[in-house]
């Protein structure tokens, strides 16, 4: 059986993060979200991908290539402009006969993946706190009756997870579906059709992650880390601590006073220390360097990206190229304990986080003994200069002094 | 003059074709046509826009095609002329962009074979031709049709015996090979392309090609293959559709603060005053340089006349500008001399042919173009990029002013060579240039101001453009904009020219607009203004924002901001620019697709 990974999307709610990325190229745990969903479909038993690709489709490309390096498969398949999700797979017609079709900005659980490869056309559920941003599902007995987009008052929590289990048949009812009222044509329009003629399975998931904002990339990389074991691979000198699950790339030198505490992933090609706390559930890529007396907190930090000194960094995310001057820290926590709400594209969204620190794009230096407060978004190429206080969201190519 | 797009793949070739025929109707848009194989080769073609095509054509299978949008050089405009073009049996299918010369010969020696033409067009013959050679294998017949063939071409080929392939030739004429996963394209531009792949394979002089949907093979006359490089395209459709506004013209010139700033950005060093070009023509801008001819064509000449001026200005070396047709049979070449070819496209015919004389006769030609790949970047010594992106409207404008810019800083790094120029000078220059993307943005927020000007030459006959110095060359392109987009007839004029013969076409109904400096020649100006006024015709000035004086002489005034001698023209261009839009918009007229032309012209 091929597995469909949908992979076309730019995920314009991930900005800046996906200015200079597709989404699913997005770091979790060292590895891009595409990766693990990869991992974890072949580890299922998939052998034979096709990525459908769109937004720098090129960078999809050079990393997974023909799919060697992970003894698979993948032909990718370019979706053009998207018209939505039964457009992407309206693109794949010929390639495929009984298929597996997952979104790849979703991580899905192996055991998950294995129950919707069994015979006959299934769709994967997962029951959800929060429906209202999602398609409600409605089954009767484990049979999917219907399908509603994003309903006010959910009639269940039970919603559509975003993997499907089709053959052939479903390329007859994409064909009659027509433009959706925000113009797209959505596969869950045809799997209505579908489901008023034939019969579909709704399996309902034990493990789920979808990431739509750019905080949901710390619960996924809290949720992976959780599960990595021990792995050293590069040099530690004396005099450091190292406690609970930890992986370290090659020539990667962890230098005296570090104190790391796991589950943390270091890349390749590190310099980690003198003197620094690393804290659990962050993931530093490659090329980093992490210096005196610097704090990490749950966090996401790029390749090529400097901590250097005296810098605090907690429950956040820093892109590729950045470089942190002396004395800057980053605030996660409001003084009223309250959640923290985040201006994204102009629209201010609650992150459900008591804990956030702030999103940094690519090649964004700061000066030093420079602030930033709790849910800043900082936009590529961006300067904050000393001592300045950075808030709200920053466009791209700004200059705050 | 044509667009070309081919397709093999996965996909409905039918919707793959007309999107991307959709997006090359720069190229010409006379008719169109499509062939698929679906089973058997079906053609379909029609007169008019690609719309009108799009129509006419029922909804088929097949995911090989191909698809040709004209613009007729060989035989009138008729529903049989255009393309593609079929063999006798109908079964194979050409579609070709360039001029076969000796097309009638061939069509008689083909006569005389048997074939029957159904056209006017010199393509039909290469139809013919592959007939003749074809023995179970289209690329082969291909090559052996191409060894006849005199002239230049960009050729594509299907056989309903061979579906799942097509084949292409080029010379002389842009063909580009798409690369996508489990489909691949040709076609003559790459924003035919953008939609489905941004991976493009440039193909050479003499190259022949053939696709299918999982290979790309490059081969010469001998069938020898070549590897030709695959390149990544960094702009996105976004760049190439209009964005919001009701022209891409318009859009394109709402661009250029950003173009500005780009064709800048990385050439002026902020750190050290000095003038870099990132692309490697050290060994051209070399001060032992006696003189040099800046050949161009179009729009592309007024923007060489604006660098005369401001290289002249800032160096000791001649530059003289010469018109592509002409100088490539009637040109002055010497070894010392540099050969400036200016095409955004980088594939004007005009300007390739000269820039090929220019090197017989063992002069170093550098190209500024807009378009890296793209034929003249290739024959030249060096090329200077003019990072202008995508431009669409038949219009030049952004890339007429990015072209200005090249040139002064061409001027600027000969001045550096030659120590023209101290460092303070070259400071003052350089503070300037940086300010020159806001000043374009002021003149962009008064297009209010432009518009409400425009309503007094909109029934106008005929109009004058003049001014002095770079403001000279700047009024010929203010004419050239207004005739090519509003159909008014314009003329543009050094001022002090017009007392000598000009006058006698000058009446109270023919409105002159006049650019104005503070610089040496104001005074003059100001009498030419009085002389004009005098016949009774009325004056629409262009000129600074500190200007006073000219209140009291002209009827109307377009102000643009300045607080320096440096470039003025960029500002002036843009106000020249919106002044013809909002003419041609409130006279209604086809302001992206103007009669009668197309964006660039490929042939001679």
């Amino acid at each position: 059986m091929k597995c469909v990974i949908l992979a076309a999307g730019e995920g314009k709610r991930m900005h800046p993060l996906t200015y200079t990325r597709p989404k699913v190229m997005l770091p979790i745990a060292g590895k891009p979200i595409l990766e693990w969903n990869l991992l974890n479909a072949r580890a299922a038993g998939l052998k034979e991908f096709i990525f459908v690709v769109s937004y720098k489709s090129e960078m999809v490309r050079e990393y997974f290539a023909d799919g060697k390096t992970w003894n698979v498969k993948i032909t990718y398949v370019n979706q053009g402009t998207p018209q939505g999700t039964a457009h992407a797979i309206s693109v794949i017609e010929s390639f495929v006969n009984d298929f597996l079709i997952m979104c790849g900005d979703t991580i899905f659980g192996i055991n998950d993946i294995k129950n919707m490869i069994k015979k006959g056309t299934k769709m994967g559920v997962i029951k959800a706190e929060n429906a209202t941003e999602y398609g409600v599902v409605e089954l009767k007995g484990n049979q999917v009756q219907k399908i509603t987009e994003k309903m006010d008052q959910p009639l269940s929590n039970i919603i559509n997870a975003g993997v499907y289990h089709f053959n052939k048949q479903i390329f007859d009812y994409i064909r009659k579906t027509e433009k959706s009222p925000r113009g797209e044509f959505e596969i869950t329009d045809s799997i209505n059709m579908l489901v008023s003629k034939e019969s579909m399975e709704g399996v309902l998931l034990n493990e789920w992650r979808d990431v739509v904002y750019p905080w949901h990339l710390l619960d996924a990389n809290e949720e992976i880390l959780k599960k990595i074991d021990k792995k050293i691979r590069g040099e530690i000198d004396k005099n450091t601590t190292i406690l609970g699950n930890v992986i370290i790339g090659k020539n990667s030198r962890i230098l005296a006073g570090s104190y790391i505490e796991g589950p943390v992933v270091i890349g390749d090609d590190c310099k980690i220390g003198p003197n620094c706390y690393i804290r659990p559930y962050t993931t530093i890529g490659s090329r980093c360097h992490i210096g005196n007396a610097c704090e990490i907190k749950n966090s996401i930090i790029m390749d090529n990206s400097n901590v250097p000194h005296l810098n605090y960094v907690g429950d956040s995310i820093i892109g590729q190229n950045c470089n942190l001057g002396a004395g800057t820290t980053i605030a996660n926590l409001r003084l009223d304990k309250k959640n923290i709400s985040v201006i994204l594209n102009g629209k201010k969204i609650n992150s459900g986080r008591r804990k956030l620190g702030a999103i940094i794009g690519d090649n964004v230096q700061t000066g030093i003994n420079s602030i930033m407060d709790v849910g800043t978004i900082v936009g590529n190429n961006t300067f904050i200069g000393p001592g300045a206080i950075a808030k709200d969201e920053i466009k791209s190519n700004s200059k705050i002094l | 003059m044509c667009g070309i797009i081919g397709y093999v793949g996965f996909r409905d070739a039918r919707t793959v074709v007309l999107e991307s025929l959709k997006r090359l109707d720069y190229r010409g848009y006379d008719s169109a046509g499509v062939a698929i194989i679906d089973k058997n080769l079906k053609v379909f073609k029609e007169i008019g826009e690609i719309a009108n095509v799009e129509r006419h054509i029922p909804k088929i299978k097949g995911t090989t095609g191909i698809g040709h949008t004209r613009w007729a050089t060989h035989g009138g405009v008729t529903k049989e002329n255009a393309h593609p073009h079929l063999s006798c049996d109908k079964k194979i299918a050409v579609i070709h962009n360039g001029i076969i010369e000796n097309f009638s010969t061939l069509r008689e020696e083909l006569k005389k074979k048997g074939h029957t033409f159904r056209s006017q067009t010199d393509t039909e013959v290469i139809a013919h031709l592959i007939e003749e050679a074809y023995k179970g294998n289209l690329e082969d017949a291909l090559v052996a049709a191409v060894k006849k063939m005199k002239g230049s071409y960009a050729i594509v080929a299907v056989s309903e015996d061979e579906p799942g392939k097509i084949v292409g030739a080029r010379k002389e004429s842009p063909l580009v090979i798409g690369v996508g996963d489990s489909e691949n394209f040709l076609a003559s531009d790459i924003p035919a392309l953008l939609k489905y792949t941004k991976r493009v394979m440039f193909l050479n002089d003499g190259d022949f090609c053939t696709l299918t949907n999982e290979t790309i093979s490059v081969f010469d006359a001998n069938k020898k293959q070549l590897k030709r490089k695959e390149e990544l395209i960094t702009w996105d459709v976004k760049d190439a559709e209009k964005s919001g506004f009701a022209h891409f013209m318009l859009k394109e010139i709402y661009d250029q603060p950003d173009t500005v700033h780009q064709v800048l950005r990385g050439r002026i060093s902020e750190i050290e005053d000095t003038v870099i070009f990132p692309e490697h023509v050290e060994q051209l801008l070399k001060k032992e340089i006696n003189s040099i001819h800046i050949v161009a064509c179009g729009t592309s000449s007024y923007a060489g006349y604006v660098g005369k001026y401001l290289i002249e200005q800032i160096t000791n070396i001649p530059v003289f500008v010469e018109l592509a047709s002409e100088y490539r049979y009637f040109g002055t070449r010497n070894e010392n001399s540099l050969v400036i070819a200016i095409t955004q496209s980088g594939e004007t015919a005009d300007t390739l042919a000269a820039l090929r004389e220019a090197q017989i006769s063992g002069c170093k030609t550098l190209v500024i173009t807009n378009v890296i790949g793209s034929t003249a970047t290739r024959i030249s010594d060096g090329y200077i990029l003019q990072q202008s992106g995508p431009e669409i409207g038949v219009a030049a404008t952004k890339t007429f002013t990015s072209q200005i810019i090249v040139l002064f800083l061409i001027g600027l790094k000969l001045a550096l060579l030659q120590n023209m120029l101290g460092s303070d000078e070259l400071y003052e220059y350089i503070f300037h240039l940086k300010k020159l993307p806001r000043y374009v943005r002021e003149v962009l927020e008064r297009s209010d101001d432009i518009r409400s000007i425009a309503k007094y030459l909109k029934d106008a006959k005929s109009v004058f453009f003049i001014g002095r110095g770079a403001n000279y060359p700047l009024s010929l392109e203010g004419a050239l904009k207004l005739k090519e987009i509003s159909y008014i007839h314009a003329e543009g004029f050094a001022a002090g020219e017009l007392k000598h013969g000009p006058f006698a076409l000058l009446t109270k109904d023919t409105p002159v607009v006049a650019i104005i400096t503070q610089d040496e020649t104001y005074d003059k100006i100001l009498a030419n203004i009085g002389e004009i006024k005098a016949r009774g015709s009325k004056v629409i000035a262009i000129a600074e924002d500190k200007d006073t004086e000219i209140e009291k002489h002209a009827d109307y005034i377009l102000r643009f901001p300045t607080d320096t001698k440096v470039l003025p023209c960029i500002q002036i261009t843009v106000v020249l620019q919106l002044l013809a839009y909002h003419v041609a918009n409130l006279r209604k007229c086809s302001i992206d697709k103007p009669r009668n032309l197309a964006k660039s012209v490929t042939v001679e």
